[in-house]
């Protein structure tokens, strides 16, 4: 067993409630989770679920009308969830990293890719411009990139879609974080890129025992990226659990549903019928009660007028429903 | 299988600005393509971005004029049926159902419009023939009257659809229809689809990055690479037996949700390359792990036979035509 000070990222009751005209919207509901050194952790979840809140209140970058509320959020031992500004500025893009969905907006266009990625480095690290160039063109030439110390001087519309992911793991790494949240990181790219960017967030969160979050909406990507799972269903953590085990042993409905959703070849007969989850997301917006997936679940029952009840099996697998076993 | 429509050795360039005192060059979205669709068929097109499978897609549909090549439908040339002719046989379904519908108009009066346009039926009828479409793709009547912003993304992808099949096209061309979706919505329009395919007798050109889908929904594929068709079989066959190094690497790359796999080595390098600057001889060689001397130099002519097409130097020469 990992000893405690493993631990990277811990969070326990995570809400975030965002305004909006109709009223307050509860977009994260009370969740909880860490991840240790050297571990990834896949959030998944369909659009609306909270994934990218969560990550987004971890960094303190949450939007203006958004408000987080923890017992506990705490990086490296500290709790940060009531901790200042500056605090949170000396860790953010230091200790602690991000890797955005876009990398076309997540760029700024205006100047090279030598620029931004020395700016935090010499910002934290109190490193000379040489330094930081010197350590930027190592990482890049680690994310595969060639001719590295030309491509500082190149600005972001010059790089192809997978070049500028690049280009953002690299940033990413440049200050060498403990913790690297990487929300949908290769959605806006092809496969055969995907493929590759993947492998090397794998291999470098590896080599380096970097705690990551990774967020996606695909379940191909977090079968083989992840070591545990957790499933995110209308800003609750419906299940969490080893990878292997949640795919193999589903336990929670919704969890079940997805995975039947998508054709897999040797399972799904071809043109034949795919699963699929009835209904849609409730309103978040408003007093929510009880399991939230109730309206869409085939096994729902009076009892699910009431918050489920957290189950747990011996190897961490966790879900949150009235049925030991949904299957 | 009889082939409903025809492409011959179909090309589309553009003309591509370079900036203020650059001039300009010639993009080939799509460089001599030859393929046929057959009536009852799910064919795919698949490819990375900046393929030309849209272009192709955009050509079919009769809504872009080929630079060079001609589209015949049942042999006859499209561009002797028109706009209108064409409309009524082929039909799109486009990705994003957030900028395809027309915001302003109520879901009854975008499925209809296809008809008025037409001049198909009094008011009264087409308001019948709305309806029932409506029900057929899952919506109820209720919806008729609501609008675009009112429904979700499925729903509208779902409007989508009842639009494509209001006028009864034989053919069906979907670009993407299920990348804008949730898992559990892509699979639900995935089963339609498929339910309208067989209750309606459709044809589907089923354009897609998603392996898997095309996978589970196909009957033949195509697969591009910088605006030719390198590779063309039956799903079984493509998937079982991948002939072109380029396909083999697409499908290597495909991550199925079964944990312990870990992540594949494609063995491409990086660099999808510059499609304005395409490189000699086979366009995939700087990529291709199983490149031969003459793949820099020269393009592999296209080899037919009974498994379908590929396009490589591994798959010998097609015998010289006469």
């Amino acid at each position: 067993m990992a000893n405690s000070s493993d631990i990277v990222l811990e969070i326990d009751g995570l809400s975030v409630d965002i305004r909006t005209a109709g009223g307050t919207l509860h977009a994260v509901r009370d969740i909880s989770f860490s991840v240790k050194r050297g571990e990834t952790l896949c959030l998944v979840g369909e659009s609306g679920c909270g994934k990218s809140m969560t990550s987004l209140a971890i960094m303190d970058l949450l939007p203006k009308a958004a408000t987080k509320s923890a017992r506990r959020l705490a990086f490296a031992g500290e709790d940060l969830s009531r901790a200042g500004k500056s605090r949170i500025n000396a860790l953010r893009g230091n200790r602690m990293s991000m890797i955005f969905q876009e990398p076309m907006t997540a760029l700024n266009p205006a100047y090279t890719i030598g620029n931004q990625l020395v700016e935090a480095y010499c910002l934290h690290k109190k490193a000379s411009e040489a330094e930081a160039r010197e350590r930027a063109v190592f990482l890049l030439g680690k994310v595969g990139i060639a001719n590295a110390a030309e491509r500082l001087g190149q600005y972001p519309h010059q790089l192809s879609g997978g070049l500028r992911q690049r280009v953002m793991i690299a940033m990413a790494l440049m200050c060498g974080p403990e913790l690297l949240i990487a929300d949908e990181p290769t959605t806006a790219l092809d496969v055969t890129i995907q493929a590759q960017i993947l492998r090397l967030l794998a291999d470098l969160q590896q080599e380096l025992g970097i705690a990551m979050v990774l967020i996606t909406h695909d379940l191909g990507i977090v079968a083989r990226i992840a070591d545990r799972v957790a499933v995110m269903y209308a800003g609750q953590i419906v299940e969490e659990g080893p990878t292997t085990s949640l795919f193999n042993a589903p336990r929670h409905p919704y969890t079940q549903g997805l995975i039947e959703c998508i054709p897999v070849p040797g399972r799904t007969e071809p043109g034949g019928r795919l699963g699929v989850i009835p209904g849609v997301v409730p309103s978040l917006v408003g007093e929510v009660r009880g399991c939230s997936f109730r309206d869409r679940c085939t096994k729902a029952q009076q009892a699910c007028l009431d918050a489920p009840p957290v189950r747990e099996t011996a190897d961490g697998h966790r879900w949150r429903c009235i049925l030991e076993n949904a299957a | 299988m009889t082939a409903l429509i025809e492409a011959h050795d179909l090309t589309r360039s553009f003309e591509v600005s370079r900036g203020m005192f650059k001039g300009k060059r010639t993009l080939h979205a799509v460089n001599g393509i030859s393929l046929d669709i057959r009536q009852g068929e799910v064919l795919a097109i698949v490819g990375e971005s900046g393929c030309g499978k849209s272009t192709l897609a955009r050509m079919l549909l009769g809504l872009l004029p080929p630079s060079a090549g001609a589209i015949t439908l049942e042999g006859q040339d499209i561009r002797s049926l028109g706009r209108k002719g064409m409309a009524r046989r082929v039909q799109p379904v486009f990705q994003d159902p957030y900028s395809s519908l027309n915001p302003r108009r109520t879901i009854a009066s975008i499925v209809a419009l296809p008809l008025e346009v037409h001049g198909i039926g009094t008011a009264a009828e087409r308001r019948k023939m709305t309806i029932e479409m409506l029900d057929k793709v899952g919506l109820p009547q209720r919806f008729a009257d609501r609008y675009p912003r009112e429904l979700s993304g499925g729903q509208r992808q779902r409007v989508a659809i009842a639009r494509a099949l209001v006028m009864k096209p034989e053919v069906v061309v979907c670009d993407e229809p299920t990348s804008a979706l949730d898992v559990s919505v892509q699979s639900q329009i995935l089963n339609l689809l498929m339910d309208l395919r067989r209750e309606l007798n459709l044809t589907y050109v089923f354009i897609s990055h998603n392996l898997a889908v095309v996978e589970h929904i196909a009957t033949r594929v195509a697969v591009m690479y910088l605006g030719r068709v390198v590779e063309l079989a039956e799903t079984e066959a493509l998937f079982k037996a991948p002939r072109h190094p380029y396909t083999k690497a697409l499908l290597a790359s495909v991550l199925t949700p079964e944990p312990g796999l870990g992540i594949p080595d494609t063995g491409l390098g990086i660099a999808f390359p510059d499609p304005l600057n395409p490189p000699s001889g086979c366009p995939f060689h700087p990529r291709c792990p199983e490149r031969l001397p003459q793949c820099g130099s020269v393009v592999p002519q296209i080899l037919r036979d009974e498994n379908g097409a590929v396009a490589c130097h591994l798959h010998g020469q097609a015998p010289a035509p006469h």
